[in-house]
């Protein structure tokens, strides 16, 4: 696979992995919303023409451009991106009777515009492209990743994902029954054994290439499935470690996307019941609250975790009090029906 | 590795339910392009657009779908699919096989059912059959399990050029052994929500668009879908091959969210590098299916970037004059209409050409002709610059 060389994180917290993690924020009637930094590295009259998500994905891609070697592309995983001003401008569409329409909302409602906005403001002609497939979307992503770089060892990527949490696709998902029906707070979460989860958003990005020189991490394994049964799961879970030449005990980490939905409980049990005791779990949808590319937060934790060795305790389901976080697994389903592994080590 | 051959296709758009029809449409130079008449909308007997005139009931009835709420989208989708694995000889078996990936494309999704989604919207609605419908994915979602797929399932958006990237994609999971065979194209149906969007933008033309035309006034609106199976060359040896993907490539053209940039940069990255991919020179192109929307910008950036790279412009035509634009499935129609003309080593002629574009002077193919073909190059330029350039060689 590949390594990560810098990350950048836009969610709902904000905290350092040398400190103590400290004004947590709680989520809101079942959301919790990103905290936005200030961009002061984007424009002012770009911003404010800026829709949300396109505002998080360049917000934490161009530090990483600025730092770095100008990237070969830019491969982004969004299922909500531009959701809001798609909403928006059908709201134009059927109040003004199909009349004349200002076209920015509709401009602005492509899904591919944060990574043509990335493209556009740090002047990459390189390859640029969107994967759009719901709960899956940052999985294809890192997938793509890995195939340009096979193919082009010396390159450079910008990898990550992005999600908005709008009025709208909150109004949609809690019609299909995705949240709880009760408030929750961070501490209950995953005590509740109701159905459905709390809502997220957030923007994760990566530089990332095949050089292990100057590294933070590494991306050892990736693989995905569609299935509803849990036999199939645990087959291919199994063929996951053995692909990657891992025991289930030199897992030191568990990162699970457990989100506090109890219809998902029975997935999350089959990948527990086949690796260690030993391994240590931790958790950390009550901070970022789910969505459909959450998995990027988890692999930008997990990333953070093996090149800091610090493992922030709010993270922490089971202790199991390891001295080194040398290979963290993280497992994540989506619906009951999208399922990814990923094996993140440190870079030896 | 070996080559990456085409095995099967199938195809649905204005100008024909399959890709026989679709063919002889074509030699036939039959425009696809009609008013709209199949959903309520202001535009309605006024607007032309590239409409397939068969409803969602039909479909429904004759591809047996038993589930509430399948989107147009995905309907059109199934109709191209089944034909494409059945052109392709796929058992039941390797469709769903680990070793087999779908990778599709749209920018519509379920949103074709713009006043549904509408009011799915509002807070004091019950959700209506609908409403997991309007993602991007649900069309994979729903082959996924009719068909139990195993094997990599995924969406890809990049605008207009969405399909060329879901066909590389594929490629690029046969090339990796990530995958043996795979079936990657593109959906999208006519929306209220597209056609009032490339209103707004004032780029739809209210006649039947022409393609390259010094007096072109915008483009038409299209509908279609479009699959292609693609496997290994070594393992296909016992059936039809049609051609081999030999080239493809993705650039970003880097310079606004809905314009092509004066120096055509995109557009000539991404044909540089497809022929690059596929150790081409210029000169080998014999034919280019151009992005062509018939739109001010698009046609005149397009020819300058073809003078750009081609020292001489090979023969080249926009079959968006017979299908309208169909947005995120128009690079697998036009890929499938490329790999007919290596098959047939036959060339359609472009329709409602009249005068070429006074400071580029490039004039599309305009009759049908019989001509050995080797290799030929199909466009798709996107929304935020998302460029890319495919080409398919002569088995």
């Amino acid at each position: 696979m590949f390594y990560i060389h810098s990350s950048s994180c836009i969610w709902a917290q904000q905290f350092l992995f040398d400190d103590v993690a400290t004004n947590l924020q709680e989520p809101v009637e079942k959301k919790m919303y990103a905290v936005e930094p200030s961009y002061s590295n984007i424009p002012p009259a770009i911003l404010r023409r800026m829709g949300k998500a396109v505002r998080l994905t360049v917000g934490a891609a161009i530090p990483l451009v600025e730092n770095n070697e100008k990237p070969n592309g830019i491969i982004i995983g969004t299922t909500n991106a531009g959701k809001d001003d798609c909403v928006k401008f059908l709201n134009q569409i059927l109040e003004y009777n199909e009349g004349m329409l200002t076209p920015m909302n509709f401009v602005q409602s492509t899904p591919n515009a944060p990574a043509a906005q990335i493209g556009l403001l740090t002047k990459n002609y390189g390859y640029n492209i969107t994967h759009s497939q719901l709960g899956l979307s940052f999985e294809y992503a890192i997938l793509d990743a890995d195939m340009m770089l096979e193919e082009n060892p010396t390159h450079n990527y910008i990898l990550g994902a992005v999600d908005e949490l709008s009025e709208y696709n909150f109004i949609f998902q809690e019609k299909l029954g995705t949240y709880k029906n009760e408030n929750t707070t961070l501490a209950q979460l995953y005590n509740s054994n109701t159905k459905g989860c709390i809502a997220g958003e957030g923007a994760a990005i990566f530089y990332v290439n095949k050089n292990k020189i100057g590294a933070t991490a590494k991306l050892v394994g990736i693989d995905t499935l569609h299935t509803e049964d849990e036999n199939i799961l645990q087959e291919k879970f199994i063929l996951f470690l053995n692909t990657n030449k891992i025991n289930s005990n030199d897992i030191d980490l568990f990162l699970s996307g457990e989100n506090g939905d109890n219809r998902l409980d029975k997935f999350y049990n089959i990948i527990t019941d086949n690796i260690s005791n030993n391994s240590t779990t931790a958790r950390y949808k009550h901070l970022s609250g789910d969505f459909p590319t959450a998995t990027s937060i988890a692999l930008w934790l997990a990333s953070n975790i093996v090149h800091t060795q610090v493992l922030p305790s709010i993270l922490i389901n089971k202790d199991c009090k390891k001295s080194v976080y040398k290979n963290i697994l993280i497992y994540n389903n989506y619906n009951g029906l999208q399922h990814s592994f990923m094996l993140v080590s440190v870079v030896g | 590795m070996g080559k990456i051959v085409v095995t099967g296709m199938g195809v649905i758009s204005a100008i024909g339910n399959n890709v026989t029809e679709n063919r002889h449409a074509l030699i036939e130079g039959k425009s696809g392009i009609s008013t709209l008449e199949m959903f309520p909308s202001k535009f309605v007997g006024s607007l032309p657009v590239g409409e397939i005139k068969i409803s969602d009931n039909t479909f429904i009835k004759n591809l047996q779908v038993k589930e509430q709420g399948i989107s147009r989208t995905t309907l059109l989708a199934l109709h191209a699919f089944n034909e494409a694995v059945a052109d392709s000889n796929l058992s039941g078996k390797q469709i769903s096989s680990f070793d087999t990936a779908f990778i599709t494309a749209s920018t519509v999704g379920g949103m074709c059912h713009t006043d549904m989604m509408y009011n799915d919207a509002k807070i004091d609605t019950a959700g209506s059959p609908f409403i997991s419908s309007y993602e991007y994915a649900a069309t994979s979602l729903y082959l996924q399990k009719r068909f139990s797929l195993q094997g990599h399932v995924n969406t890809i958006n990049t605008a207009c050029s969405s399909s060329a990237n879901a066909i590389m994609y594929g490629a690029k999971l046969i090339k990796s052994g990530r995958a043996n065979r795979v079936i990657v194209g593109g959906v999208d149906s006519l929306a209220k929500f597209t056609i009032n969007g490339f209103n707004a933008l004032h780029i739809l033309s209210a006649k039947p668009c022409t393609p390259f035309d010094e007096e072109r006034t915008g483009l038409n609106l299209g509908e279609a879908a479009a699959f292609i199976v693609l496997e290994k060359e070594e393992d296909a040896t016992h059936k039809k091959n049609y051609a081999t993907l030999s080239g493809y490539s993705n650039a970003n053209d880097s310079y606004h969210a809905s314009t092509l940039s004066n120096e055509a940069n995109g557009p000539y990255f991404a044909m540089k590098a497809a022929l690059e991919a596929a150790n081409l020179l210029p000169s080998q192109i014999n034919y280019v299916n151009a992005h062509g929307t018939s739109t001010e910008n698009n046609d005149l950036i397009e020819s300058i970037a073809m003078l750009k790279l081609f020292e001489n412009a090979p023969l080249f035509s926009s079959t968006k004059a017979n299908t309208g634009h169909t947005l995120g499935a128009a690079a697998a129609v036009e890929a499938v209409y490329c790999i007919l003309n290596l098959y047939h080593q036959e060339l359609y002629g472009a329709l409602r050409f009249y005068n070429p574009i006074a400071t580029t002077k490039l004039a599309p193919i305009q009759a049908y002709t019989k001509i050995p073909l080797s290799h030929v190059m199909s466009n798709s330029f996107g929304f935020g610059g998302n460029c890319s350039s495919l080409i398919f060689s002569k088995i």
